[in-house]
């Protein structure tokens, strides 16, 4: 179903119809992968490694035998010259205007270069996700963000503001600073990470005695960062606070933002298939995935970012197709549920496979329970243990028996494994501005 | 869909890429010009992606 053109941020790529969307994405893949060819060093040893020429590329089966790359490697060619991106890049440094790097959670920080052609081309994908969420030229976007080297909402910013939106930025303020900001300015949206989202509705409350619902103008939020706006306790948590829709996005500092929900709100994520080329690839076979429901881990390609690409990047975020198309009318297909784990994430405990997001889904569930929690994974006498803690909200203390019941009841349900719980005292448990950590496997360290 | 002008969109896009690079070409060492034309090719570029690269699919 075709809507009308102006609820699109461009009709022309986002109702384009599949075939010829992958006649795009073939072509502008060969485009990429001949400019990394030519300017990249590090890719040209890959590809020649491979005994891969450019031109070899001539339909979408050749893509899967493009050698993929990895995190390690992104770091490992840090070493190389030029300081300090190393021989990926493409351009010379001083056509670099701008450094970011990731967050460093799962090792060295990787260092990204964009030239001010690949920022542009950072914010107009975020165009595309804050148009589909309903960010217009009327909207007074407050940013609740420390403004540094992640990231993270600065490309958010300069698209809120390409799309005329008014633009607040939180910077250094603290979180009580902001809220009464975004109060005073009659702010109608944000962008957070869905823990700060949590944070800030519980700081308004119980800091501040403002109902972030009737005392707030918010309508809508963006959250990225984690995937918490995909879960759907959490979401309705962030609905219910602030009387808001809230709409995921994902994106990484090494791919670009590759993927957003739309106000349909469809149970999934569409992928913004006019910049990037997503594959699913099967974890244990490495066969390409077309089929809906079958998870496997993506492998993605910026169509489009050329100071240092990112071409078959695996991104060990694992990801399903949807079985369904979404109301709005855009043919970018929808992932179902977001990112629904991490394949290094997935660990076994007590010979389970568990995803931490599970734990969060029956937490949230569970509308006594404060927003925060954490797990602890740690082996005794060769066995593994598993400790939830957990904060009872203020009032409900009378209550915590059935509550402990109905959470160890969802958990063994949900995740399959029995669980120790510890209550702790309502906001004791530490609080998050950006990336939660919140799973802490100690067995890693020997513990 | 046959309501866009892409035709017309695209040729004009490609002499809008025209005349910057020639206006770079005669700006020589005046940065307040070279750099603000880097900045409008950027834009163009985002033209390109968005309506150029898809006129022969259209």
């Amino acid at each position: 179903m075709l809507n009308d053109p102006s609820s699109y941020w461009n009709p022309i790529l986002e109702t384009l119809p599949q075939e010829k969307l992958q006649a795009l994405q073939l072509k502008k893949f060969k485009r990429i992968a001949e400019w990394a060819y030519n300017n990249s060093p590090f890719y040209r040893r890959l590809y020649q490694e491979e005994g891969l020429e450019p031109e070899d590329i001539k339909d979408f089966e050749d893509i899967q035998k493009v050698p993929k790359i990895e995190k390690g490697m992104m770091r490992e060619v840090q070493r190389r010259d030029p300081f300090p991106y190393g021989d990926m890049m493409t351009v010379p440094l001083e056509r670099v205007t701008a450094f970011r790097q990731t967050s460093g959670t799962t090792g060295t920080p990787v260092y990204q270069a964009d030239t001010w052609q690949d920022w542009e081309w950072w914010s107009e994908s975020w165009c595309y996700i804050l148009y589909a969420q309903g960010y217009r030229d009327t909207d007074r976007v407050f940013i609740p963000f420390g403004y540094n080297i992640f990231v993270a909402f600065w490309a958010g910013h300069y698209a809120a503001e390409k799309l005329g939106c008014e633009v607040v930025p939180g910077g250094v303020l603290d979180t009580q600073s902001r809220i009464l900001k975004m109060q005073e300015l009659k702010c109608n949206a944000f962008m957070a990470t869905p823990t700060y989202v949590l944070g800030m509705a519980d700081t308004a409350i119980n800091k501040l005695g403002i109902d972030p619902v009737k005392d707030l103008n918010i309508q809508k939020i963006t959250c990225a960062g984690e995937p918490g706006a995909s879960i759907p306790t959490t979401k309705k948590r962030m609905e219910d606070a602030w009387g808001a829709k809230v709409y995921d996005h994902i994106g990484a500092t090494e791919i670009g933002a590759w993927s957003y929900e739309c106000t349909e709100q469809p149970g999934g994520l569409h992928v913004n298939e006019g910049f990037f080329l997503v594959e699913i690839e099967d974890i244990e076979t490495g066969e390409i995935i077309t089929e809906p429901g079958r998870e496997g881990k993506m492998i993605i390609t910026a169509l489009d970012r050329m100071a240092k690409p990112c071409i078959r990047f695996d991104s060990k975020d694992v990801i399903r197709w949807a079985d369904h198309q979404c109301d709005c009318g855009r043919t970018f297909r929808l992932i179902d549920g977001g990112v629904v784990g991490r394949s290094d994430d997935i660990t076994k405990v007590k010979g389970v496979l568990l995803a931490p997001t599970a734990i969060e889904e029956v937490v949230r569930s569970i509308p006594e329970l404060g927003d925060e929690y954490e797990v602890v994974v740690s082996k005794k006498r060769d066995i593994d243990d598993i400790l939830l803690k957990i904060e009872v909200l203020p009032g409900k203390e009378a209550e915590q028996e059935s509550i402990l019941f109905r959470l160890k009841d969802q958990l063994r349900v949900k995740t399959n494994l029995g669980y120790k719980i510890e209550v702790h005292p309502y906001g004791s448990l530490p609080r998050y501005e950006v990336k939660a950590k919140r799973f802490k496997d100690l067995r890693k360290n020997g513990g | 869909m046959s309501d866009w002008k892409i035709d017309e969109m695209c040729e004009l896009i490609k002499q809008m890429r025209h005349v910057v690079e020639e206006l770079k070409e005669k700006s020589g060492p005046i940065q307040a010009v070279e750099r603000n034309l880097d900045r409008i090719l950027a834009n163009i570029k985002m033209l390109e992606l968005n309506v150029s690269d898809v006129k022969e699919l259209i």
